[in-house]
């Protein structure tokens, strides 16, 4: 794994493993409740009934980079699940069927008192019902409702008028269930939902992420990126697992200054930046260094992933004088500004842009197809605006068949081309 | 004079979109759009399922994830063979579709192809208080996008009419069905699909009258023989994988998709009071809690037709074909039902010979 160059790094990972072995001792040792759910949940409601969640992606990729998602995933396979379903949001449920805590990261993952999860694709509500039965928990679904008006630059309305951006009967909609959801979490914890604690919860998220636009915004600016792309995933997203907490609020301000000091200092995240690459799609889970492999020999470095820049722009609610209906708004087209056209290619070229990008590598991913989507017109997009792009057909947390050594020989004859067109 | 039989298979096998001026005709993507308020806008309503070997226009935009007949069904839409088409209604109950209606979306903002109007229709299927408010919200939306596509209003006479009309037409199916599921079956898995699915493509009024007329032609034959099957998998869209199981000696009596047995359904009641008068509520709960979809939700609701069905008879199917993203996340739990009943069981990802053929010799000893 490629050194860490800052020390909110360090504090982001540290936070983390701790964060965790406390869950593990509340939950054993005090009965008390935690909730399992997709990334994309209003993870705010659960935080402001004071349940802890585990996001099923989070657990995914930690399992992934501990080498153990093949016999994880073989284990599932050899039980009839066949190798055409999804990965990334069925590993951590394959590590439940596993159930061997000793090789499990951190122990394992305790039994929660509910699993939940936004309907994203059609096969999410099998994973975790399945899941759920295993656990022997409940499963809590959040349907979602297409969007058919469609304005193409999102960002420019997600955080003021997100309910001109999102149409009114999916909001109200959203909303609806998202009462449903805080019944539930109210039983379970026995705590009673109050507007102003979210109201309070989601201003202290709107703070962190304009840190976060802050890092971004030096990102643009920096003559050479200061902080390298797997660094900016690192640190994003131990925040955003539980967002507007105070320790998330500290840890961007933290990051922010961090990364503001050596853009002002003139310290690069590689001295030698010539080309300056996006990644599009979700973590290379299984091979992050990946990300730090093409540094010494193009000076290509990753400096643009999602994971930073859809903070700002994605999760960001500004008008909160009914905060439910905010949260809802974001709830209800989470996911599809980064997977659906136009909202994916429109967002994802004026990033290249402001990021000054000279070569995109596009995740195609093998085993989660919603994921999978609007790639073609994200890379089109991409070619018009003149940046090359590279597909890379790969799982997010399977290694399984990946060969890294003839990826990165691939990425190479690319970027050479890169080098060859721009000198 | 064609046989109903000939005609029925000839309609389904053609999948036409034929148009007249005094009905044009809208495009449906699949079974959970409903067909009355369609059809009472004044439109003929088909779904559109092209057969295509290959999907070059699709290509250009289409990610390899999509299924085969979503990006044949793309493909037609931004051809111009689809330029007869007044609009395409595409529900939400399947997240391809969802992408399919955001695909039309982007192609025409970007002028790239010019599809027919592209209307989404928001029903959703996990089961809830919230979702079926909401999806009677949208039903009724989609019946003022049709008013306004046709430039007239829907009458609650229209739609009564509509709905005489789809239910003739169910109840000939139910009656082709039960010719299908006795202990003598008068007609092979294969046949029944066209003969069924042929509704989908063609006026349900004589869909109805030639359906009863081919029920007669039936009922003069000889039963078939053969240990009976349930296929339970990948909605068939053609009978090629139903066909290879028969071509081993088995009769598919029954199969959990709305290509066969579960096109019908019930009737679309307009009983309880109030109903008659505006009959959108009954015709919005027949979609909503009658018609099957990958994300009918929760499980138990959605594998209800299965679990009765699976105990009538010999043996089961399971068809999971390689672009299968969602039903393989059933099957093992669907296979350890069978394995409580001892109902012998089989999964294919493609339709071989061998090992069907090795199946049927297991059923025929036992």
């Amino acid at each position: 794994m490629a050194e860490k160059q800052l020390q909110s790094s360090v504090r982001a990972a540290e936070f983390q493993k701790n964060w965790f072995a406390q869950l593990r001792k509340d939950v054993f040792e005090d009965g008390k409740p935690y909730a399992i759910v997709q990334a994309d949940m209003p993870l705010e409601l659960f935080q402001v009934l004071d349940v802890p969640v585990v996001s099923n992606q989070w657990w995914a990729a930690l399992v992934s980079a501990k080498r153990l998602a093949p016999v994880y995933l073989d284990g599932l396979n050899a039980m009839g699940f066949h190798d055409g379903l999804c990965r990334y949001c069925s590993l951590s449920l394959a590590s439940t069927i596993a159930g061997d805590p000793a090789q499990a990261p951190w122990g394992g993952l305790p039994k929660p008192a509910l699993l939940a999860a936004r309907l994203t694709c059609d096969c999410i509500q099998r994973v975790f019902e399945l899941w759920a039965e295993k656990l022997g928990s409940i499963f809590v679904p959040l349907d979602v409702p297409g969007a058919s008006e469609l304005p193409p630059r999102w960002w420019e309305l997600s955080r003021h008028r997100w309910s001109e951006l999102l149409e009114a009967h999916r909001i109200d909609f959203m909303t609806a269930q998202l009462r449903s959801l805080i019944g539930v979490l109210e039983g379970i914890s026995g705590n009673s939902f109050e507007s102003e604690r979210l109201r309070e919860l989601m201003e202290g998220v709107n703070r962190q992420e304009e840190y976060f636009e802050e890092v971004r915004d030096l990102i643009c600016t920096a003559p050479k990126t200061p902080v390298r792309m797997h660094e900016q995933m690192s640190n994003v997203m131990a925040a955003q697992w539980v967002r507007g907490s105070d320790w998330a609020i500290e840890h961007a301000r933290q990051f922010r200054d961090e990364v503001k000091a050596r853009a002002e200092a003139g310290i690069a995240a590689c001295p030698g930046e010539r080309l300056r690459l996006m990644w599009v799609g979700a973590g290379l889970w299984h091979d992050t260094d990946l990300y730090t492999a093409f540094e010494e020999q193009y000076g290509a470095v990753f400096v643009w992933s999602m994971y930073l820049a859809f903070g700002p722009d994605g999760y960001i609610r500004y008008g909160l004088e009914d905060p439910l209906r905010a949260l809802a708004s974001r709830t209800v087209s989470f996911n599809e500004q980064l997977h659906n056209p136009p909202w994916a290619n429109e967002w994802i070229v004026d990033q290249a842009k402001r990021h000054r990008i000279d070569a995109a590598l596009v995740l195609e991913p093998l085993g989660t197809r919603p994921s999978a989507t609007g790639n073609r017109f994200i890379e089109r997009a991409l070619e018009q605006a003149g940046i090359p792009v590279l597909p890379i057909a790969a799982d997010m947390v399977d290694s399984r068949g990946w060969d890294g050594a003839a990826m990165r020989a691939r990425v190479g004859q690319f970027l050479e081309s890169v080098l060859d067109s721009v000198s | 004079m064609p046989s109903a039989i000939w005609t029925l298979t000839d309609t389904y096998n053609r999948r036409s979109i034929a148009t007249t001026a005094e009905s044009p005709v809208v495009g449906v993507t699949s079974n959970t759009v409903p067909w009355e308020l369609v059809r009472a806008a004044g439109f003929q309503p088909v779904l559109l399922s092209p057969r295509k070997t290959s999907t070059p226009l699709a290509d250009r935009y289409m990610e390899g994830v999509f299924t085969a007949r979503i990006k044949g069904i793309f493909d037609f839409l931004i051809s111009e063979e689809a330029q007869e088409l007044k609009a395409v209604i595409i529900p939400r109950t399947s997240e391809q579709e969802h992408k399919l209606y955001l695909y039309l979306r982007e192609v025409m903002r970007q002028g790239l192809e010019r599809p027919p109007l592209p209307i989404l229709y928001n029903l959703l299927h996990a089961r809830s208080h919230e979702t079926e408010s909401y999806g009677l919200d949208r039903t009724r939306e989609l019946k003022a996008q049709l008013e306004q596509l046709s430039g007239r209003k829907i009458e609650p006479a229209a739609l009564r009419a509509a709905v005489e009309e789809g239910n003739a037409a169910r109840e000939a199916i139910r009656e082709l069905l039960k010719m299908r599921e006795g202990s003598l079956p008068k007609v092979s898995g294969a046949e029944a699909l066209a003969l069924i699915g042929a509704w989908y493509f063609m006026d349900r009024g004589e869909y109805a009258t030639l359906a009863r007329e081919a029920l007669a032609e039936l009922e003069a034959r000889l039963p078939l023989t053969g240990p009976r099957l349930l296929i339970k998998g990948a909605p068939q869209d053609r009978p090629d994988f139903t066909a290879a199981v028969e071509a081993q000696g088995a009769i598919v009596v029954a199969e959990d998709d709305w290509w066969g047995s579960r096109a019908a359904g019930g009737d679309i009641s307009l009983e309880p009071v109030g109903l008659k008068e505006d009959p959108l509520e009954a015709i919005f709960e027949k979609y909503y809690a009658d018609a099957p979809s990958p994300r009918v939700f929760p499980a138990a609701i959605a594998d209800e037709w299965f679990c009765r069905k699976a105990t009538e008879v010999d043996g089961v199917v399971f068809y999971l074909p390689p672009d299968d993203d969602v039903l393989g996340w059933d099957y093992p739990r669907l296979r350890e039902l069978l394995d409580e009943r001892a109902i012998p069981h089989v999964m294919f990802r493609t339709a071989c010979a061998e090992p069907i053929a090795e199946f049927l010799e297991i059923l025929a000893h036992g």
